[in-house]
């Protein structure tokens, strides 16, 4: 059954007087429990792509259906909604709260969720074990090595049980231990039924996945699915 | 469903202490105009009290009193005079006033008993005077209708004259002599006493009246001062409110009687007091101005911090957007940042505005004090201020876009 399904998206910018088109037409299906690669070179889109994908931005054009849920036209409070409980973030750069220990970053989408401090907290403590940072609760992520702390980022990804996990460049600012020690992360969760798409120019990081998808000048080139 | 308030009440907490020196900083407008808020208050709440204090003892704010126009034709001063049938007449006209008296006070005269004797300022009154003046006989008795009909020789002393005349001895049934005339002491006033808070120094304002002497006012006419005026009537209305419809029914009938010279000039306490407080309430809202620019000033440089904030915080707004955070809770969440950083303005402002209650009520000569009232006050006016100005950032924080948001750095 497919996670992803989407239909013609086209993704237009106005730059002022010129209009960019950064996606033209991507049809893209991802089975549930794949676990996918995008690449391409930068300013192909694939970050939009993967904004979109996120319900962090809509598309101008085209349908996109994310667990069998229309989302190509819900409103911001909607989209804010299907972020909290359907998609996981992994950034390049980590984004966690710097003023916050790493208990309450991983706390944060359980706490716009609406679910109660106890069963936060457990919930918390749960995912960071299975990253192996039980003995950091209380550290702030500035105490923490580039590794350690996109742990944390991922604890923070899956902690809501998203329906898929999305991470931009999640190795781009670690050395390849550290890199490699994430990636072997991925796997582990994939083998365990996550959805996980990786987007990267790294071919190595690629290689990781089941399947690669190559987008140019905002269209896919090679590694949809059969239609 | 937006996130709890409490949820974002230790956001914002935890915000204000990661940033404790600029939180700070930023509520100096709102501490000051809190204190000013505060000081205004008890001075306006001190100036209401004494005055009411001071017009309760000096005879209570029902008092009317009718005494020689000295913003008059000076030479008219002979005319200014009531006959015993006029005050009879006046007092047939007014049968709502409670109580009335008119009043002949001889300056200046001795009063003497054996060896001692003591300057004092003997007044010829009718019965009423005590419930006019609201003031309570202590020992024996008051003139009564009795002794006005007889012009009798009897005298009430203030406590004063009593202690300089008798000291520790009985003075009820005893004689003294004035003018050449022996008083029997029927009667001995209370002792009036008003020591305004912080000028101790001055002593009691109203020792005046402690020193007067009172007799029948027939006595004074017939037997001790037949040349002297009767120019004074004091009246006491059921309420203020009558007061001065009383005044102004009194102003017309005297007018009347006097073939419209206005040799007399009719004056209440309630009048007096309602002018008092409109003198106060122009100090209070010169006050009040100061007290709102400062809070005016305070709420922008407040809002301008926000926005620098909101600015600083850009990516923590676009990590909280991507991990589901509504608009609305950003929106909340710098609200109530905004709101517990003037409540703490406010809440410094409150206890640093009582600390100096005390050094401005010395400096004024006043006994200030706080009230649960000022309190609320200020904790309202400084939470709103934080509401007012906190909007705009809060919106702008919320109408970020989150892909733009992520890309700040």
């Amino acid at each position: 059954m497919p996670i992803i399904e989407t239909h013609n998206i086209i993704k237009d910018y106005d730059m002022g007087k010129v209009q960019v088109r950064a996606l033209n037409g991507i049809d893209l299906t991802i089975e549930q429990g794949e676990f996918v690669a995008i690449m391409g070179p930068s300013g192909s889109g694939k970050s939009t792509l993967m904004h979109i994908i996120g319900c962090l931005d809509s598309p101008s054009e085209g349908s996109y259906l994310l667990d069998t849920l229309q989302v190509s036209n819900l409103s911001k409070s909607d989209l804010a909604a299907i972020r909290n409980k359907k998609v996981g973030f992994v950034f390049q750069t980590f984004n966690l709260l710097p003023h916050l220990n790493i208990l309450k970053n991983v706390e944060l989408p359980l706490m716009y969720a609406g679910i109660p401090y106890k069963d936060r907290i457990k919930r918390a403590r749960e995912v960071l074990a299975n990253v192996g940072l039980s003995d950091r609760l209380r550290h702030k992520p500035g105490e923490l090595s580039g590794g350690q702390r996109q742990r944390v980022a991922i604890a923070r990804a899956i902690v809501n049980n998203p329906a898929i996990l999305l991470a931009d460049e999640p190795t781009g600012n670690l050395d390849t231990q550290a890199g490699g020690d994430i990636l072997s992360i991925f796997s582990e969760l994939h083998q365990k039924g996550h959805t996980i798409i990786i987007v990267t120019h790294d071919q190595a990081v690629a290689n990781r996945a089941d399947r690669i998808i190559r987008i140019i000048d905002g269209k896919i080139v090679d590694g949809n699915l059969a239609a | 469903m937006a996130i709890s308030l409490r949820e974002s009440l230790f956001i914002g907490l935890a915000d204000m202490w990661t940033r404790k020196i600029r939180s700070l900083v930023t509520v100096v407008g709102i501490i000051l105009g809190v204190m000013s808020i505060m000081v205004v208050l008890a001075i306006v709440n001190e100036m209401n009290r004494s005055t009411l204090e001071w017009m309760t003892e000096r005879g209570g704010i029902n008092k009317i009193e009718v005494h020689f126009n000295w913003g008059n034709d000076k030479s008219d001063w002979s005319k200014a005079n009531f006959t015993l049938n006029e005050l009879k007449y006046i007092r047939s006209q007014i049968p709502e006033a409670a109580a009335f008296t008119p009043m002949i006070s001889d300056r200046e005269s001795a009063l003497t008993k054996g060896e001692l004797y003591y300057r004092s300022t003997i007044s010829g009154v009718y019965p009423d005077l005590p419930k006019v003046e609201e003031w309570q006989v202590a020992k024996g008795r008051f003139i009564n209708y009795f002794d006005l009909d007889n012009n009798n020789n009897v005298i009430v002393l203030g406590s004063t004259v009593a202690r300089e005349l008798f000291g520790s001895k009985e003075p009820v049934g005893d004689y003294v002599y004035a003018e050449g005339q022996a008083f029997k002491v029927i009667g001995v006033m209370a002792t009036k006493s008003y020591v305004k808070p912080g000028t101790e120094n001055f002593g009691n304002f109203l020792e005046y009246m402690n020193k007067r002497a009172f007799i029948p006012l027939s006595t004074m006419i017939h037997k001790v001062s037949p040349s002297q005026k009767i120019d004074r009537i004091n009246v006491r209305a059921a309420s203020p409110e009558e007061a001065l419809k009383l005044q102004s029914k009194l102003e017309s009938i005297i007018l009347n009687m006097k073939e419209g010279k206005r040799l007399f000039e009719v004056s209440s306490a309630k009048e007096m007091m309602d002018e008092m407080k409109k003198n106060s309430q122009v100090f209070t809202a010169i006050f009040i101005l100061i007290a709102v620019v400062s809070l005016l000033v305070g709420g922008i440089v407040i809002m301008n911090i926000m926005l620098a904030s909101v600015q600083e915080r850009t990516r923590e707004i676009g990590v909280r957007l991507a991990v589901g955070a509504r608009r609305l809770d950003i929106f909340i969440q710098f609200m109530i940042q905004t709101m517990l950083i003037t409540s703490l303005g406010g809440v410094i402002g409150i206890i640093l505005g009582y600390a100096i209650l005390d050094l401005v009520g010395k400096y004024l000569i006043m006994q200030l004090s706080a009230s649960l009232q000022m309190v609320y006050v200020a904790l309202l006016v400084s939470v709103g201020v934080g509401f007012i100005f906190g909007i705009m950032p809060a919106v702008r924080a919320s109408n970020l876009n989150p892909v733009t948001a992520l890309r700040n750095e």
